[in-house]
Parts: C-alpha cells; sequence; structure tokens
C-alpha cells in the first residue's frame, strides 16, 4: 500500500482517469481520512479493493447483488452497495468504512450501542448495518421507527432479529444528540 | 471476477457518443446496478465501458413552469424521492421512486437506467407513462426524441440502436389541480420487483389517465380503458366497473412472482385503491 505522507484526505482529484484500456490504472482516493493512492484494473469492484488490497475486512460479500447490504459503504457522504460499484468508479472519491467509525481506539457511539443492545450475532451483517444507521443518524438525528425502517431496509440479518438493531439505533441517537447539546 | 474491459470516462456528450459508436460490445455505466449484476453473471460480454457520469450535459435535473421536468441520465433515484417538486407535481412518480429497492441501492440507480433496462415489472415506468413523457435519444447522428409509451419494445428491449444514448426524459408540467399515485403489490418490499403496479393520475380538466406494470411484455398505459371511463365520468360506481375492465386490456402471465389470475385481480384492487386516493 503506498500511502502519501500527508495523513489528511486526498487534497485534489490528480490524474482524472478518461481512458484505462484493460490495464491498471492510478486510482486515487481517501479512504478513512487516509490518501490512498494504488493500481488497480478497471474490472476490480470497489468492494474487492477495499478487502484485497486495502485489507479493510469490514465489508463483506454475501450475495454480491445489492440485496443484503453487508457491502455498505459511505461513498461521498452517500451509502452505496461496495459489491455493485468499480472500484475505478471512486476515483477522486472519499470513502468511509466500519474501520473508519471509531476514534483514536475508542468505539463510536453507534458501535458501543450495538454492542450493549446485543444487536449482532455473528457479526456478519454488522459493518453494513452500522453504515447504514451513520447515514440515517446523520440524516435524521432523532428518527422515528418508519425512518429507521426505511433506512435499514437495504441491510439483511439472518440471526440477530432486528429489535436489538433498532434499540441500539435509538439509544445511539440519544446518546449523539446529548452529546452535541452539551458541545 | 469481472472479465476484462476497457474503462473510459468522457466528459462531454460528443466524446461520450464517439466511444459509444466504436464497437458492438460498449456499454454505458451510469449508476451501475443493473450493469454490474450482469457483468458479474456474465449475462452480456463487455469489452468496453462508457461511464457517463462526468458528463455533465446528462446530470441536469431542472424544471420549468408551463413545460416539465427534464431528468437528466446520471439523476439518481433517490434525488426523485428526496424532490419536493416531484413530491408535489408528479405523486406517482414520487411514490414509485421511493418503493423501488432500498436506500442505498437508489442513491446510485438512475431513472433513465429503470427505462434503459426495459423490466417489465420496473416501478417507474407507469409514473411516467401517465404524464405522457418522453424520451431524448441522441447519437452521432443527432438527436430524436420518442414517447415512453413507443420507447420499450418487448421484455428487457427498447427502441435504442447501437450507439444510441438516452439523454433525458422529459415529463410535462401538469399544472396545478393534477393528482397521481402509485401503487404496488409485491412479495417483499424493497427486494422484489412488482407483482402488479398500478399509477393512476386525474388531470386538472378531471380526465383520468392509468398506467400499470408487471402485466404484459412492457409496462402498458391503458388508454382504451381510460377513454371508456372518461366517457362515463369519474366516479365511484365508474371506478369500480373500470377496476373489472381492466382485466380486458392487461395480458400477464404466470410466474415466480404469481399467477396470472392473481395479477388479474390485484389490477383491479390497485386501480380501485388509486383512485379512492386521489378522487
Amino acid at each position: 500500500m503506498s500511502h502519501t505522507d500527508d495523513n489528511k484526505a486526498c487534497a485534489m482529484h490528480t490524474a482524472h482517469v478518461r481512458e484505462a484500456h484493460a490495464r491498471r490504472v492510478l486510482l486515487e482516493m481517501t479512504v478513512n481520512g487516509e490518501c490512498i493512492v494504488e493500481e488497480v484494473d478497471p474490472n476490480m469492484l470497489l468492494l474487492h479493493f477495499l478487502r484485497d488490497t486495502l485489507k479493510l475486512f469490514g465489508a463483506k460479500e454475501a450475495c454480491g447483488e445489492g440485496e443484503c447490504g453487508a457491502c455498505t459503504i459511505i461513498l461521498n457522504g452517500k451509502t452505496v452497495n461496495s459489491c455493485l460499484v468499480l472500484a475505478i468508479e471512486a476515483q477522486g472519491g472519499d470513502i468511509l468504512t466500519v474501520e473508519g467509525l471509531s476514534k483514536d481506539g475508542e468505539l463510536s457511539i453507534l458501535q458501543q450501542e450495538f454492542i450493549k443492545e446485543d444487536a449482532l450475532q455473528c457479526g456478519f451483517c454488522t459493518p453494513g448495518m452500522l453504515m447504514s444507521a451513520r447515514s440515517l443518524l446523520d440524516r435524521h438525528p432523532d428518527p422515528t421507527d418508519e425512518e429507521i425502517k426505511e433506512g435499514m431496509g437495504g441491510n439483511l440479518c439472518r440471526c440477530t432479529g432486528y429489535q436489538q438493531i433498532f434499540d441500539a439505533i435509538k439509544r445511539a441517537a440519544k446518546r449523539e444528540r446529548e452529546e452535541l447539546n452539551r458541545s | 471476477m469481472l472479465s476484462q474491459f476497457d474503462y473510459v470516462k468522457p466528459l462531454v456528450l460528443d466524446e461520450a457518443l464517439d466511444a459509444l459508436s466504436h464497437h458492438d460490445d460498449t456499454y454505458i455505466l451510469a449508476g451501475g446496478t443493473d450493469l454490474l449484476i450482469m457483468l458479474r453473471h456474465h449475462l452480456i460480454d463487455a469489452k468496453h465501458i462508457v461511464d457517463i457520469k462526468g458528463v455533465s450535459e446528462l446530470s441536469v435535473f431542472n424544471f420549468v413552469e408551463g413545460e416539465g421536468l427534464e431528468i437528466g441520465a446520471n439523476v439518481v433515484v433517490n434525488t426523485l424521492v428526496d424532490s419536493e417538486l416531484v413530491k408535489t407535481k408528479y405523486g406517482a412518480l414520487h411514490d414509485a421512486a421511493a418503493c423501488l429497492a432500498t436506500y442505498q441501492l437508489r442513491n446510485r440507480a438512475t431513472l433513465v437506467g429503470n427505462i434503459c433496462n426495459a423490466s417489465p415489472g420496473a416501478d417507474l415506468p407507469p409514473a411516467m407513462l401517465i404524464y405522457d413523457a418522453t424520451v431524448k435519444i441522441a447519437s452521432k447522428e443527432g438527436v430524436r426524441t420518442v414517447p415512453l409509451k413507443e420507447f420499450f419494445t418487448g421484455v428487457k428491449k427498447t427502441q435504442l440502436t447501437k450507439g444510441e444514448l438516452v439523454v433525458s426524459v422529459f415529463l410535462p408540467d401538469p399544472g396545478n389541480n393534477d393528482k397521481s399515485v402509485y401503487l404496488r403489490q409485491t412479495r417483499l418490499k424493497g427486494h422484489d420487483l412488482s407483482t402488479v403496479g398500478v399509477a393512476c393520475r386525474i388531470d386538472g380538466e378531471g380526465k383520468a389517465a392509468i398506467g400499470i406494470n408487471a402485466v404484459a411484455i412492457t409496462p402498458l398505459r391503458l388508454n382504451a380503458l381510460e377513454d371508456a371511463l372518461n366517457a362515463k365520468g369519474i366516479t365511484e360506481e365508474s371506478v369500480l366497473w373500470a377496476s373489472e375492465e381492466i382485466k380486458n386490456h392487461i395480458k400477464p402471465i404466470t410466474d415466480v412472482r404469481a399467477s396470472k389470475e392473481y395479477r388479474l385481480h390485484m389490477a383491479g384492487v390497485l386501480l380501485k385503491r388509486c383512485f379512492a386516493k386521489i378522487m
């Protein structure tokens, strides 16, 4: 992995890749606040780039067809199924994965509440759940049940059940609002 | 692993049309939510991919009072869901967009992609057919505009020929006092295409329009049924009549989602429910 010295977001979108003739192209993007420069094949999925190249194993591959949400990440502020995005489409982009939620070794409020509420069992869906929940709380700091249902509808869980996930999101929303009021 | 392909990302429409005109095995990438699945399952043999997201002319989302709304090829479905204008002016389109797939998929999926994929069960077409939507198509030869009604030619088939690209879809301004709604029956919210979906509109002059999906090889506008209904005037009785009569205007099949009989029945039920919401 060839990171730049600067540990901040990429300063500019260099080398707007206009053409890539079935050969490796230089990809530059910000991942969890870190500037990443890597060579990729045009046919590499963003999900595989994150997992196989960057060794960020949070986003999971399950259905591979945008149905289950296990591969959900945030690209340029919007949740996407990274199994349905080419790595090269994220050229110059800003990516947040589950690995970027914690700060200074401390889990985020959302992650803490998922643990407290037992909102996971096997944990396979959890990184995707957390990213959808993050995006949901950014849009709706005090979400209604209907908004949670709609916002989390693209993430399937096959073991925990959804009630604990609902509870964790509501508790996290409350704590985040309290924290915001304090600051 | 996807098969190998070239990737180009043009910045102007002419460049995109150039890229499209060179090879037969060239595919357009906008949201990619259908294309990447086809690539993954090797259903298509793409040697060249043209990513149109860099072309600003294709990102237009613009309403002109008295004229209408133009929705460019790069406009994602969540833009429609979040648009107050769409909600107020084109209620059925808002409804259809909001029930399409899932939140994160709608962040990528485009309205134009939804029509180009041409699934008979796609949610958005009925909600556009009732507004007499037109499709602007560009190629190296020039630009042509066709009614959406004529755009679909079969299951997963459209009028588009080699080298052509859909620039945008245009919905005429319905004016004030216009109401519409889209309702669908589905097995699983979000995770399935509609079993039957019906869009109904009553315009400012009190005339009805009806669009429907998943009951024929293409999404349909039911003009003959509308004419008969409009001749009777829109009342509870005439809507009840239309909910039976609709069965003579559609040709659903039995498939994994539902039987032919269920679809015939639900088409009538949804028609009633739609009109109950906008009468």
